[in-house]
């Protein structure tokens, strides 16, 4: 058996990947620490059979798995967070990094789409992963992934167009 | 997508909000921890399972298809015992059952009727004549041998029996003398 830690590529991997996969984890639960915390175990335990990136569909899958388990086993924190966070200002913890009032409105755009057009564009745009990839790592077909990201762009665009 | 292109454009200039450093150190420990954990399991199956020429899985597998095959031969065995025993049971029972005895016998012998009778004759001989005990008159002395058969049979059975034994016959026929 290989030991884990002694791969030190697992460093550059994770930096590869962290902040779309936070991104990604973030698209279940608001909290950053909990998307940290689902993230870090996610890794952890890809990591133990997977010493590299290759089949990172079953990293984000196990992220999904493990925040949707984390959001079943803590509903009433999850229910508080969201009305706190339905009153709060997004920019407390913002999912990006924004330079001028255009990416805000972008942003803000990107956050109010329902949650399975989301999810798909977060791998495709800032995870990089083709419609292929996307149906593993969401356990959906290929024409499903690639006609959400189709109607996330027609939302976007319709939530941007100037009135 | 040619009418999305500008617009992902735009998205791609978005980056996400970078993990926290501390996330890395964590990240870090777990998998040292891992190591840790992997270490000793690793131990324990060497302790349990020391480095011996022989393969145990190979070994295991082997034993558990002989216990397999023992299991399967002590089932036929025992399956093939059964079906002798019950060919035994289900031969005619009266060749087996015991000849009823005292109350039944006479009840069932009573109710035989007499059938008939033979008497044959299958050997005459005449011996002469003689004088039979002190009698002036000679007698011929004739002796049969004799085959006799009696008959009895039970109306409500049909069943049959007989008798048979030989028997021998000597008659003393009186001479007139002439």
């Amino acid at each position: 058996m290989e030991p884990i830690a002694s791969h030190e590529n697992w460093r550059n991997c994770f930096c590869e990947v962290a902040p779309g996969l936070l991104l990604f984890a973030r698209q279940w639960v608001q909290s950053a620490a909990d998307a940290e915390d689902i993230v870090q175990d996610a890794f952890v335990k890809f990591w133990r059979r997977n010493h590299d990136i290759a089949n990172r569909a079953l990293l984000y899958a196990a992220v999904r798995s493990l925040a949707l388990d984390f959001i079943r086993r803590d509903a009433r924190r999850a229910r508080r967070e969201a009305t706190v966070l339905a009153e709060a200002e997004p920019a407390i913890e913002p999912h990006f990094q924004l330079e001028d009032d255009t990416q805000s409105a972008l942003a803000a755009a990107v956050e109010s789409l329902p949650r399975d057009q989301r999810e798909v564009l977060v791998l495709k745009i800032w995870n990089d992963f083709t419609f292929s990839e996307i149906a593993g790592a969401l356990g959906i077909s290929q024409n499903t992934a690639a006609s959400r990201y189709r109607y996330a762009l027609t939302n976007l665009k319709k939530t941007l167009q100037p009135q | 997508m040619n009418d999305f292109s500008e617009l992902e454009k735009e998205l791609r200039k978005l980056r996400p909000t970078q993990p926290s450093p501390v996330l890395f150190e964590r990240v870090g420990e777990a998998l040292k921890n891992c190591r840790a954990s992997a270490a000793a399991d690793a131990k324990w199956k060497r302790w349990r399972f020391p480095e011996t020429p022989y393969n145990w899985w190979s070994l295991g597998f082997g034993l558990a298809a002989a216990a397999v095959l023992i299991l399967f031969a002590a089932v036929t065995v025992e399956r093939l015992h059964e079906h002798q025993q019950t060919i035994a049971q289900s031969s005619p029972a009266p060749e087996t059952r015991p000849v009823p005895l005292g109350p039944e016998r006479s009840i069932s012998a009573s109710r035989f009727v007499p059938a008939g009778g033979t008497n044959l004759v299958y050997n005459a001989r005449d011996e002469g004549l003689h004088f039979a005990d002190g009698s002036e008159r000679p007698v011929r002395r004739v002796r049969y041998r004799t085959q006799q058969t009696w008959r009895w049979r039970n109306p409500e059975t049909g069943a049959s029996l007989r008798v048979s034994y030989p028997s021998e016959e000597v008659v003393l026929i009186p001479v007139s003398g002439q």
